[in-house]
């Protein structure tokens, strides 16, 4: 069965979709609206209650934006987020000097080189892990969450000053990062509808920009796209392309993970470090440990350093090491027929569902319990007393909290089901004898199955 | 510029100027210009070591109602005004606020105050609402001595002289005053039982225990110690036991239950006193100073009721003892005192009404 069999191209089924998401107004209007939320959210960050269940700013981003990004958006859209994101607008707005229209020949930037070194995942990654380290102050605390998010749109508008294109997204910002490698997971994908088309032509619009859109602001040539991960879906190609020759396809969940050629060592520490961050969360949040919630909440600063230096030690060598050792079985089951270092980085793929799946179950955990918060921040956002729709003193009322052990059992086995069966395509892509595959799955399934029953134990046990 | 483009910067100049200029111009500007001609005071409500309430005083004028809204901004207050207005309005949840409109029939002086124990700082937690006379506004009624602070003073007691337990074994059956001889007081202060106000009720009822006329007089209990009492039983029953006497003298100092002085020792003294009297609060750890035992019975024998009196309105000296002069009547503090004894006294009360 070839490609095109297993793609269903929306905008052949759904002509309107193509003609909405080719008007230019389609993108900055949501982007508006997700900028006046980002507002409101900095102001009662800024100036609302500090207490984080009576403040607009901690309930809708921590809770009904997490919730809505990591159980729907990223599974189901991929980056879609990424496309009504507000933080890089203001920048990206000020290099067009255009909300809407095509104006600008060129981005008004400094034109500057993004180093070439950077040109990867790393910086995300440890950017992820520094927000990762002060979750729980930035999580709780009003005003040092709105401080962070002024302070990545504060960011996105510098680095737009000196960087074309959205720099900022592409290699710096912590949570583009993991989308982008869960978005691999997602059933939506941008595409060419024919490669050979793009290789033919010779003026790349979706490189350059015409006068009906930019150049690819995510710096990406659709005809090379094998991945979500880079794709930030801004439908500016969709407007470029004069052969009419991209697509929005629905096409099996997972795909990009047999995309062999483009793994790399940065995304598998990706990889690594969510798994690690949703496990830690698991025990620190959800955990009968208190002591520990104490230390990563800075109730002293020893108890904290030592929190920091155990989460750091996870998040770059327990974790990557134990996964070192079921690579280095795998190959020595596969009697040394791969390279070491490409099994390493290609098995660290089998974790992109499985975390993707963790994350899932563990965001399934509070925001279920939690999300009856947003009823009253949403008359209240403030915390100043006010009432204005009426929902200010509705009771926290738990969504269905007789059902959450059984969402999350059911996400974790299909998360371990996918990850195997990622294991199993990945294995056969280096051995072409079914039995040798066979063995080399064996010491990565069971890991994977280790660390399932670790995540189950935690939400159930 | 086409007039989409025009529409998305306007939309944006909304978003970043107009929404935060609108709703910060709202709360912190027009909102209290409205407030003040609907004579409402808007008072936000923080732990103390983030400031306490935001107004720390509110001017009002005989006669005039004005409106105080307390808004919570943290963690849980309770918000109560006295002396003698009798207002509790409860816990204020963060976020939420309680409202209360009052009209003065006089001038004086008032205290809003926090009464969830919602920080180490909790009794800091107060503010004052000072009310005049239209007809003179400059004049502002001094404050009202207490008579029996002043006779405590009057007669030399050092009201925050520190009992020392070594010294009360030793001999001082008093830590105010009148002394009594080492061998005397040693077997006065030692109980082999609590001192039941229950078994010294049915003592008195069969007549077992002769009890001198002027121990039975309210004056007399508030302004000797138990240990006193406890002497001149033993000097009118010197056939009876000591623990017997000791019943007896229970039974003097114990009132009937009152709800009402429990609710405002538990609002106001259970963080650190504890709830049954046993400094086992959890502000008990905070202290600079070891709290007071009221279920300890050697201790309570020294102490005179106007002493606790007294130490309750003005507050212990050199140590995190508040003073409550400002927040209860002198009637609310006696009914309190009164509580204190049923501690030490009617501890199976306490105990079985848990």
């Amino acid at each position: 069965m070839n490609r095109a069999d297993r793609t269903l191209n929306l905008f052949r089924k759904l002509p309107l979709l193509e003609r909405v998401l080719k008007t230019r107004i389609f993108q900055p209007v949501l982007l508006l609206i997700t900028l006046a939320v980002f507002t409101l959210v900095i102001l009662t960050g800024l100036f609302g209650t500090p207490v984080g269940s009576r403040n607009f700013g901690i309930i809708f981003v921590w809770i009904v934006w997490w919730g809505l990004l990591i159980i729907l958006l990223v599974p189901f859209l991929g980056r879609f987020w990424c496309a009504v994101c507000p933080i890089p607008a203001p920048g990206e707005w000020l290099q067009r000097r255009s909300i809407i229209t095509k104006r600008l020949p060129k981005l008004r930037t400094l034109n500057k080189r993004w180093p070439r070194r950077l040109k990867n995942m790393w910086l995300q990654n440890f950017g992820f892990l520094g927000v990762a380290l002060f979750s729980t102050i930035i999580l709780t605390r009003p005003t040092v969450s709105a401080l962070v998010l002024l302070g990545f749109i504060v960011l996105g508008v510098v680095l737009s000053v000196f960087y074309r294109n959205r720099v900022f997204c592409r290699y710096v910002c912590p949570v583009g990062g993991f989308i982008g490698l869960y978005s691999m997971v997602s059933p939506l994908e941008l595409r060419v509808r024919d490669p050979q088309v793009c290789r033919d032509h010779t003026t790349k619009d979706c490189v350059t920009g015409n006068a009906n859109g930019y150049g690819c602001p995510w710096m990406v040539f659709p005809g090379d796209l094998q991945r979500n991960t880079y794709c930030g879906l801004c439908m500016e190609c969709v407007k470029t392309c004069p052969k009419n020759n991209i697509a929005l396809n629905l096409r099996p969940p997972g795909t990009d993970l047999w995309a062999a050629e483009e793994r790399r060592i940065d995304e598998a520490y990706k990889s690594f470090i969510m798994l690690t961050c949703a496990l830690v969360y698991s025990v620190v949040l959800l955990g009968p440990w208190g002591w520990l919630k104490g230390w990563a909440n800075m109730e002293s600063l020893l108890h904290w350093l030592m929190y920091a230096g155990g989460f750091l030690a996870a998040n770059l060598l327990l974790v990557p090491g134990i996964f070192a050792l079921t690579g280095a079985a795998s190959w020595l089951l596969a009697r040394r027929a791969v390279p070491l270092r490409r099994l390493f980085i290609d098995f660290s793929y089998t974790l992109v569902p499985m975390g993707l799946a963790a994350w899932v179950a563990f965001s399934l955990g509070f925001v279920l319990i939690n999300g009856s918060y947003a009823l009253q921040v949403l008359s209240d956002p403030f915390g100043w007393g006010w009432n204005l729709f009426g929902s200010a003193d509705a009771l926290w009322t738990p969504a269905a909290p007789q059902i959450i052990g059984f969402l999350q059992t059911g996400v974790l086995i299909a998360g371990l089901m996918f990850s195997v069966r990622t294991a199993h395509k990945i294995a056969r892509q280096h051995v072409r004898d079914p039995r040798v595959a066979f063995r080399m799955l064996l010491p990565i399934s069971g890991t994977l199955t280790a660390v399932t029953l670790a995540f189950l134990w935690l939400y159930l046990g | 510029m086409t007039r989409v483009e025009g529409l998305a910067r306007f939309a944006l100049l909304l978003i970043v100027c107009a929404l935060p200029a609108g709703l910060l111009g709202y709360q912190y500007g027009l909102r209290p210009v409205l407030d003040r001609g609907a004579g409402i005071v808007e008072i936000r409500a923080y732990a103390p070591e983030s400031g306490g309430f935001s107004v720390k005083s509110v001017n009002a004028v005989v006669g005039q109602p004005v409106t105080l809204r307390f808004t919570s901004m943290d963690v849980v207050h309770g918000i109560a005004i006295g002396p003698g207005l009798g207002i509790d309005l409860g816990p204020v949840d963060p976020g939420k606020h309680r409202e209360v409109t009052l009209t003065f029939d006089q001038p004086g002086t008032y205290t809003y105050y926090c009464t969830t124990w919602c920080s180490a700082d909790h009794w800091r937690m107060r503010g004052v609402i000072e009310v005049r006379d239209p007809a003179n506004p400059d004049v502002f009624p001094p404050a009202q001595i207490d008579p029996v602070i002043e006779r405590l003073i009057a007669e030399g007691i050092d009201i925050d002289a520190r009992v020392d337990m070594n010294a009360l074994a030793a001999g001082a059956k008093s830590a105010h005053g009148s002394g009594h001889s080492p061998a005397e007081v040693t077997s006065a202060l030692e109980f082999s039982r609590q001192p039941s106000a229950a078994r010294g009720e049915a003592l008195v009822a069969e007549a077992s225990v002769v009890i001198p006329d002027d121990l039975r007089t309210l004056d007399w209990q508030r302004t000797h110690t138990p240990g006193e009492a406890l002497d001149a039983l033993h000097t009118a029953n010197p056939a009876q036991g000591h623990d017997v006497l000791a019943d007896a003298v229970a039974y003097l100092w114990t009132r009937p239950a009152d709800d009402v002085a429990r609710a405002v020792y538990n609002a106001n003294c259970a963080a650190c006193h504890g709830e049954f009297g046993s400094a086992d609060g959890p502000a008990s750890l905070q202290t600079a100073s070891d709290v007071v035992l009221f279920s300890d019975p050697a201790y309570m024998f020294t102490m005179r009721g106007d002493v606790l009196y007294a130490k309750i309105r003005r507050g212990g000296m050199g140590t995190d003892m508040p003073n409550f002069g400002t927040l209860f009547t002198p009637d609310e503090t006696w009914a309190l005192v009164d509580y204190l004894w049923s501690l030490t006294f009617a501890r199976d009360r306490h105990v079985n009404d848990r």
